[in-house]
């Protein structure tokens, strides 16, 4: 007899594995998704995500951007009555769903992402302009004219640099990350 | 004597295909899915040889169990194996060659896809390496 996990244990893995099993203290009330400032725009809403969680619908569950789109405004952690951390439980999905390679096609979340870590790592600071071309062409016409506006705007007052900022001593920050991980340097 | 070996990964899919390979080879294996179940089950029976996962609950979490092996008296004597699918799950981050994780007296650090008969050489060559080290103590 094989003792596989389900889809529900998977994650409940993925959190921190002290606090036990806090997906099932889901009351279902709702409060979480009626606290939610970007539900509007979520496939499903976070309280629908924790019963498919419980219910072990992986594929549905991968395949929504509900996770995506978390503002991590942690309003829905806050109010949870079962004090269940439903930013964490996002963090977790968009954590699984990288790792294993699973994410809904089209989203920005997982390129900026990619696109943050990358620039961090090889300059230690953060660098608008890297970042645009993760977001910038999924926007439509009307956003990117408003990127690029808002952009100009923020050039000409100075507050978008034009050469990206690094941090002294850049070597000593590669080699500290390098040495917390066993694997080969960085690009 | 049936080497009793304890596997940590979270992913079920990968444990199923190892486990397999491993009790074909008369080897007796227990799994732990968290990382917290794995240093519970160390620290209560003894094992001859640890497969570990790097990439599991909030993040890089094997990497923390290693480094408790290492500080832990007993433990520190336990072979290593680490098996990671990192530099595929964040490929971004890790070009070239692995580097020797020395965590522990005795690891060793393969990268997921395993072939089955590589596994099976490094983990012999491990509790070999081991046995030799405490018949020379």
């Amino acid at each position: 007899m094989t003792n596989t996990l389900t889809f529900g244990q998977e994650v409940e893995n993925l959190l921190q594995a002290e606090e036990g099993e806090p997906l099932r203290n889901c009351i279902q009330c709702g409060t979480c998704s009626g606290t939610c400032p970007v539900a509007g725009f979520m496939d499903y809403t976070p309280r629908q995500m924790i019963a498919m969680i419980n219910q072990n619908m992986k594929d549905q569950v991968l395949e929504s951007n509900t996770f995506w789109y978390c503002a991590s405004c942690y309003h829905c952690t806050v109010r949870c009555p079962q004090e269940i951390n439903i930013t964490e439980l996002m963090y977790a999905l968009k954590r699984y769903s990288i790792w294993n390679h699973r994410h809904k096609a089209g989203l920005v979340g997982p390129d900026f992402s990619e696109a943050f870590v990358k620039m961090i790592v090889r300059g230690g600071r953060s660098f608008e302009p890297v970042l645009a071309p993760s977001y910038i062409f999924s926007v439509g016409m009307r956003g990117f004219l408003l990127e690029i506006q808002n952009a100009t705007e923020l050039l000409l007052k100075g507050r978008l640099p034009v050469i990206p900022a690094r941090i002294k001593r850049l070597d000593n920050f590669k080699r500290m990350i390098g040495r917390i991980i066993p694997m080969g340097g960085l690009e | 004597m049936t080497k009793k070996l304890l596997m940590i990964d979270d992913d079920p899919d990968f444990v199923e295909g190892i486990r397999s390979i491993l009790t074909s080879a008369d080897f007796e294996v227990d799994v732990a899915y968290n990382p917290k179940d794995g240093l519970h089950a160390l620290q209560t029976k003894p094992y001859d040889l640890l497969l570990l996962d790097i990439m599991m609950g909030r993040g890089a979490e094997g990497i923390m169990i290693a480094r408790k092996l290492r500080k832990d008296v007993k433990l520190r004597e336990l072979p290593v194996l680490i098996i990671t699918g990192m530099r595929e799950q964040i490929a971004f981050l890790f070009p070239g060659e692995p580097v020797h994780p020395r965590f522990v007296e005795i690891d060793e650090l393969v990268e997921k896809p395993v072939e089955p008969k590589l596994l099976l050489e490094k983990v012999n060559g491990l509790i070999q390496a081991a046995e030799a080290k405490k018949a020379g103590k």
